[in-house]
């Protein structure tokens, strides 16, 4: 078989390359590969239907007719290996297809800690549909759940467990919760909000064995502390590119597969994008792993342009964060981070907006993150051009939305 | 396409549009809060600006939407939220680089524009002309007529 596109993926880049491709040509042939089959569906939708906000058919993202409607082929397999001299690829050890241009979209998958016990039954992750469909089941009320990590999917899965009436117990090796989405001061605003439910959150410890009771349940063994019993283990400790199949090809991998500003690889005529991708950023570093949503938008969208030959580069990505959590929109954006010597910007409370933070650098807006209202949002959307732009900005903090308005509508330089 | 164009000239501040729309919206209230429409004043400027979702042609609400619930109507072109698939997870907020994008707390669900099906309210209770509903293109030639007038005034 021969294909002039081939996509291994189909979730936010692949999709995305695979759209942008026939939008701009009506002819070629595109070929998605899908380890996991079945229609596209949508993991960050997850914790929104275990929490029961949205029903379970609506993971999918795309319908029924979507593959023949585009006239893309479609072929459920998993991609064993990559030969990049032959150009073709080989899907489950057992048959090749050959590809004129190739688009990596393999994302990524749970990092598995190494915790003696983590490789039995009643111990998930939250990041496939399967999970999902395992975990279903388990989320009633009354239930004791115990979370390993709090990262961003973590505290999902224990927010959405509290709200179906769970008992959590949410265990966290570092210090504080959430590192890459939020500051220490939105950190801590946010582990407060989390106990008030509740939840037993719990930092600076660490999980020394997973252990199954007779009865089924576990016991989960702390160092130093009383063991935490629970009905089921949610692990959620961070992601890694999928780039095992590459061994054996020319591809250069350094956690991630390096990508240039055109999405193409260090090999001709083969392209990488979303979670597996590390590309380049809105702030200049060359290679860099988001493992976000919007990330594998854009990377989908450039490599496909590319791919057909426009020779578009991309402006590099810019990390961006946002979910609502309890009855807070935790959100962030670009850099905000504690440590970077910025010059920092606190919006008053008396705002109304909650805990706000904006960093500068030379009067250019580098970042902001949030713990607090939706109504900020609006300031986030106005901010995103900004940062990108590396603009030289003249603005009143204390009246950010009103100036950041003039700004977007030209009232202002 | 035709969409909701703004004459920031012609605007008097009567936040009509906001009240319209807002009943549109709720059957029930005219509370300019939920609005899809927002008249924002700016005192120095002298300058009052209506605004509403521009239906951009490349349109990164949609694709940047993780539940597929942002799709473009097939017609009137509107960027539509179909609000039962909608996560509530706020990242059209976030892609909306103009702030056209607002969110319904009770129901926790995102909402804007949708060109009332092709019968804008804003439009029909804007009492100084200010929006119209009108053809994209035709907008730009009259950007352009109104520009060439500016420019034989000043050369006389």
């Amino acid at each position: 078989m021969k294909t002039d596109v081939l996509i291994i993926g189909n979730s936010a880049a692949g999709l995305s390359a695979a759209e942008t491709i026939r939008k701009h040509d009506k002819t070629k042939s595109v070929t998605i590969v899908s380890s996991e089959g079945g229609n596209a569906y949508s993991r960050v939708l997850l914790p929104y239907i275990l929490r029961g906000k949205l029903k379970e058919e609506n993971v999918f993202i795309r319908d029924n007719n979507y593959y023949q409607s585009n006239d893309f082929d479609y072929i459920e397999g998993k991609v064993t290996s990559i030969n990049n001299k032959e150009k073709n690829i080989t899907i489950d050890n057992n048959y090749s297809v050959n590809y004129e241009s190739l688009l990596i979209a393999t994302g990524s998958s749970p990092i598995k800690p190494p915790i003696p016990g983590i490789d039995q039954d009643g111990v998930y992750h939250m990041w496939t549909k399967s999970d999902m469909e395992a975990l279903i089941p388990h989320f009633q009320s009354g239930k004791r759940v115990a979370v390993i990590g709090s990262g961003f999917v973590s505290l999902q899965a224990a927010w959405a467990a509290v709200s179906k009436g769970l008992q959590v117990t949410v265990i966290e090796l570092a210090n504080r919760i959430m590192p890459s989405v939020i500051d220490n001061k939105g950190a801590e605003i946010l582990s407060e909000k989390i106990r008030s439910f509740d939840v037993d959150l719990r930092t600076e410890t660490m999980t020394n064995a997973i252990e199954k009771q007779p009865d089924g349940s576990f016991l989960i063994q702390l160092k130093g502390q009383e063991p935490v019993a629970a009905d089921f283990v949610i692990v959620g400790t961070g992601v890694r590119p999928n780039t095992g199949f590459l061994a054996g090809s020319d591809i250069t991998v350094d956690r991630g597969i390096c990508v240039d500003e055109f999405m193409q690889t260090n090999v001709e005529g083969i392209y990488a994008a979303g979670d597996v991708a590390a590309g380049p950023t809105s702030f200049g570093d060359p290679h860099q792993i988001h493992a976000l949503w919007p990330t594998a938008i854009e990377m989908g969208k450039f490599a496909a342009l590319n791919m057909l030959g426009k020779k578009i580069p991309y402006e590099g990505s810019l990390n961006m964060n946002v979910t609502q959590m309890y009855d807070l929109t935790v959100a962030s954006m670009g850099n905000f981070a504690d440590e970077s010597g910025d010059e920092v910007h606190l919006i008053p409370e008396s705002q109304g907006m909650g805990y706000m933070k904006v960093c500068s650098r030379e009067h250019r807006i580098v970042g902001a993150c949030l713990v607090g209202k939706t109504s900020a949002m609006i300031i986030f959307g106005m901010l995103r051009p900004v940062i990108r732009q590396h603009k030289q900005v003249t603005v009143d903090y204390m009246n950010l939305e009103r100036d950041l308005q003039k700004l977007t509508y030209g009232l202002m330089h | 396409m035709k969409t909701v164009t703004i004459d920031r000239d012609k605007c008097v501040g009567c936040r009509n549009c906001e009240m319209a729309c807002a009943y549109a919206r709720t059957q029930e209230t005219c509370e300019s809060s939920v609005s899809n429409i927002r008249v924002n004043h700016y005192i120095e400027q002298r300058t009052l600006m209506p605004m509403t979702c521009l239906h951009c042609e490349e349109a990164w609400c949609m694709s940047v939407c993780p539940a597929g619930a942002i799709t473009r109507n097939a017609d009137t072109q509107a960027v539509v939220i179909d609000a039962n698939r909608c996560a509530g997870c706020k990242m059209c907020m976030l892609a909306c680089p103009f702030g056209n994008i607002h969110f319904d707390n009770e129901r926790q669900v995102s909402h804007k524009c949708d060109l009332c099906d092709g019968d804008p309210k804003c439009v029909g209770h804007c009492i100084a002309g200010a929006l119209k509903y009108q053809e994209m293109n035709d907008l730009a030639a009259a950007k352009r007529s109104k520009y060439d007038q500016m420019v034989i005034a000043t050369a006389h």
